[in-house]
């Protein structure tokens, strides 16, 4: 199936209960490991006739479930209660449990060939993990335990290279350091300030933050992802933000804001031939919005039936899985004629 | 209509008043009294006793303005559908937890009291903000006073240096000067907003010491002409704010931290609402017997759990760094802690994984003199949708708070020939809390 940005549209939902936060996919497939608020860890066919979620087991995670990765053959969670688990997929039981943070683990992510699973937390601690062993292979440490106004930071994004060579992790307020997986040594940083709102004066204290990472498909490009200054910080109220660097000349090539679809960028990903993105989250709804990534401008969007905290793309870009509040949507961007391939179109 | 209780015969021009029975000089009549009690049958007279009880008592109020979580806070649910992703934490007190955002405060929870049980019904901010300062609701027939201005006048010293009153709050938003109604601008905070020392507080260079005595002279004797014949405790407490001005003038030392020793500002740390803790207890320490320290903005319609990390993490420390200074310096047993707010936020967390406004079930903490500590009062439904046990309204949280510094809930204060008792009508004071 040929992938068609500008035919993107919602073909399935799902209701769930509770807010689903995270989600990995059995490639190939439409086969969903997504957990959420209610502590689970859920598997569902989202393309069968009736998907119906079933979780895996009655007792898993002791708090919210932030982050679940697939790699090679381990699934991985990890959630507010500090800890990483392995399951196995095909029994639904624990395989191990690892107290893996001393505070709250915002996202896990496996590297693209499946050998090491990512982690980060409030503890403000990256942790590279054996996919397969569990052990620790290394620390990354360059984020700032409190922000500039002497609050605590969040370490809220992780993500790896299409080729696994690196990983970039982004914090609340805006910085971006990019690390060979290899060494674990720092290789770049980055700034992007604009995504933490700190208000000093009405309400005094902060939100925002850098919640999305994503390299592009030949590995130049790096997006980060949130929310734009906010004038009322008590709601979501502002421009969703994607910032899109030239990692390794440390320029920041575009500045993407969206007052339309106002809220948190929670998830970016580019799709398999690189030429446009899709950058999804919300604020009380959501929004699912793809953009060209040579120029930065606005290809398609839609309205999202929920908040949408993470989404997984089918390995032709023409579908995505979405997971968030209380739904699980599934889009569709595939091309009228796939005999005839599209040339992205984009809007003014 | 005399109520049980009450100092009063029914006439203003009557009543045994604090005031009246200590006059000026009230320290060292104190003294004296120390020092020859068996001359005086005053002692076995209640009121007395009373007056001297609550002696040196005083006030710091944390008020969450915007309205804090009491699931983020007091009243933990893990594990629940509405109790979000945070732990409860075992506290000093056994069986009594909190959420694991108070570490530090879970460590002082035996000299603390949680009331878990607040059902004050009004979930908007002003209207909530109203209902909890006052302890009653409005009543368009009168101007109540709020609890600082009550504390002041019931606590405060007629030769008194300081201010009565004093009232912190920097955030711009629902920000609230406080009022002190019927009982007039004697009673009013001191309130600042921009600055943590207060301005306009000096003498002007162009104006000598001299000078500056002749105007307050010519004032008085002005006002004294303005309110022959008129017969006006309003008046009373306008000319009585200006007779304590240098005074207060006097008190500007007491908010420059940078008077304390750099181990104690260091303590306190460098955000804002831990040094404003700081300028408390200097104020508590040198006798204003209420300061409030307004900490805003709780109002987490979106990311309550990160605002609540953010604020919870100030609480914390400002807190329980205000507690253990005053405890080491013996302050603790005369001074009540509180943390209150409008109102509490919902069990439901919405799509943006906020929480709204919710005053049907929420909590508030006490800490300090008259507090039996390590107690957790009230209880609600699993999930926090309701009170379960122990409901608590404004104004019983009123009569609890004056019973714990030793003020008689039902004292009377006449506004022209109407009695009104300190707490509202018919509220007494939770027991299980005081001790």
């Amino acid at each position: 199936m040929t992938a068609d940005p500008t035919q993107l549209k919602i073909t399935t939902q799902i209701n769930i209960s509770g807010t689903a936060l995270c989600v990995t996919r059995v490639p190939e497939s439409g086969k969903l490991y997504f957990g959420g608020s209610d502590f689970k860890l859920y598997r569902v066919d989202s393309l069968s006739e009736k998907p119906t979620p079933t979780a895996l087991a009655e007792k898993g995670h002791d708090s919210y479930v932030t982050g679940v990765a697939l790699a090679g053959a381990s699934l991985v969670s990890g959630g507010y209660d500090q800890r990483l688990i392995w399951w196995n997929q095909e029994s639904g039981e624990q395989v191990k449990a690892v107290d893996a943070h001393d505070l709250w683990i915002r996202k896990v992510v496996a590297s693209p060939d499946g050998s090491v699973v990512a982690s980060v937390a409030d503890d403000m601690h990256c942790k590279l993990w054996d996919a397969a062993t569990g052990q620790l292979i290394h620390q990354l440490d360059d984020h700032k335990a409190e922000t500039p106004h002497n609050y605590p930071s969040m370490l809220y994004a992780v993500t790896f290279s299409r080729d696994g060579k690196w990983l970039a992790t982004g914090d609340k307020v805006g910085h971006i350091a990019v690390w060979d997986t290899e060494s674990g040594r720092k290789i770049a940083e980055l700034e992007a300030p604009k995504l933490y709102t700190w208000d000093p004066r009405q309400r005094r204290h902060s939100i925002g933050g850098l919640r999305s990472l994503a390299f592009s498909h030949d590995g130049r490009l790096l997006a980060a992802g949130g929310i734009g200054t906010i004038g009322n910080i008590d709601h979501l109220g502002g421009p969703s933000r994607v910032e899109i660097f030239d990692w390794q000349k440390g320029e920041r090539v575009h500045e993407i804001e969206d007052d339309k679809y106002k809220g948190l960028v929670e998830q970016m990903q580019f799709s398999h031939d690189g030429k446009w993105f899709i950058a999804a989250g919300g604020d009380n709804g959501g929004f699912f919005s793809i953009y060209n990534t040579e120029t930065g401008k606005l290809i398609s969007q839609v309205k999202a039936p929920m908040h949408i905290h993470e989404f997984s793309v089918s390995e032709d870009s023409s579908s995505a899985f979405a997971v968030g509040h209380g739904k699980i949507a599934l889009f569709e961007l595939k091309s009228v004629r796939p005999d005839v391939p599209p040339a992205p179109e984009t809007k003014a | 209509m005399k109520r049980p209780g009450s100092i009063f015969c029914g006439s203003s021009d009557h009543g045994l008043s604090r005031r009246a029975f200590l006059g000026t000089g009230a320290a060292a009549t104190a003294g004296t009294f120390a020092a020859d009690m068996t001359q005086l049958d005053a002692f076995k007279n209640e009121v007395v006793a009373g007056e001297l009880k609550k002696q040196g008592k005083k006030v710091i109020l944390l008020w969450l303005a915007g309205g804090a979580s009491q699931f983020e806070t007091w009243d933990p649910k893990p594990g629940r559908p509405t109790g979000g992703p945070f732990r409860a934490i075992q506290t000093a007190s056994t069986g009594v937890q909190i959420s694991e955002l108070l570490p530090k405060m879970s460590q002082h929870m035996d000299k603390t009291a949680i009331i878990r049980s607040l059902n004050t019904r009004v979930g908007d901010h002003g209207g909530g903000a109203a209902l909890m300062e006052t302890g009653r609701k409005k009543d368009p027939g009168i101007l109540y006073p709020d609890l600082g201005a009550v504390v002041a006048r019931e606590l405060g010293r007629a030769d008194s240096q300081v201010p009565d009153y004093v009232s912190m709050y920097t955030s711009t938003e629902g920000r609230r000067k406080g009022t002190s109604g019927f009982l007039g601008s004697r009673y009013a905070p001191m309130f600042l907003a921009e600055k943590p020392i207060p301005e306009n507080m000096r003498r002007l260079d162009t104006i000598s010491d001299v000078d500056h005595q002749d105007r307050a002279e010519l004032r008085s004797l002005l006002s004294k002409q303005f309110v022959q014949g008129r017969k006006s405790d309003t008046l009373g407490s306008h000319t009585s704010a200006y007779q304590r001005v240098r005074g207060l003038m006097a008190s500007e030392q007491l908010f420059n931290i940078e008077n304390e020793p750099d181990a104690v500002r260091a303590r306190y740390g460098p955000r804002q609402f831990a040094q404003q803790c700081l300028v408390a207890r200097r104020l508590v320490e040198a006798g204003v017997p209420f300061v409030k320290v307004a900490r805003a903005w709780w109002d987490s319609h979106g990311q309550n759990f990160e605002t609540h990390r953010e604020l919870c993490a100030d609480l914390d420390h400002a807190m329980s760094t205000l507690i253990d200074d005053l405890d080491e310096r013996g302050l603790l047993k005369d001074t009540l802690i509180i943390t209150l707010a409008e109102f509490g936020r919902t069990p439901t967390i919405n799509a943006s994984l906020g929480r709204d406004h919710f005053a049907n079930a929420w909590s508030c903490s006490l800490t300090g003199t008259g507090i039996r500590g390590g107690v957790a009062y009230g209880k609600t439904d699993p999930d926090g949708h309701n009170v379960a046990e122990g409901e608590v309204g404004a104004g019983q949280l009123f009569a609890t708070i004056l019973e714990a510094l030793g003020v008689d809930p039902e004292k009377e204060i006449f506004v022209g020939s109407r009695p009104i008792p300190l707490a509202d009508f018919g509220c007494h004071a939770v027991k299980d809390v005081l001790i």
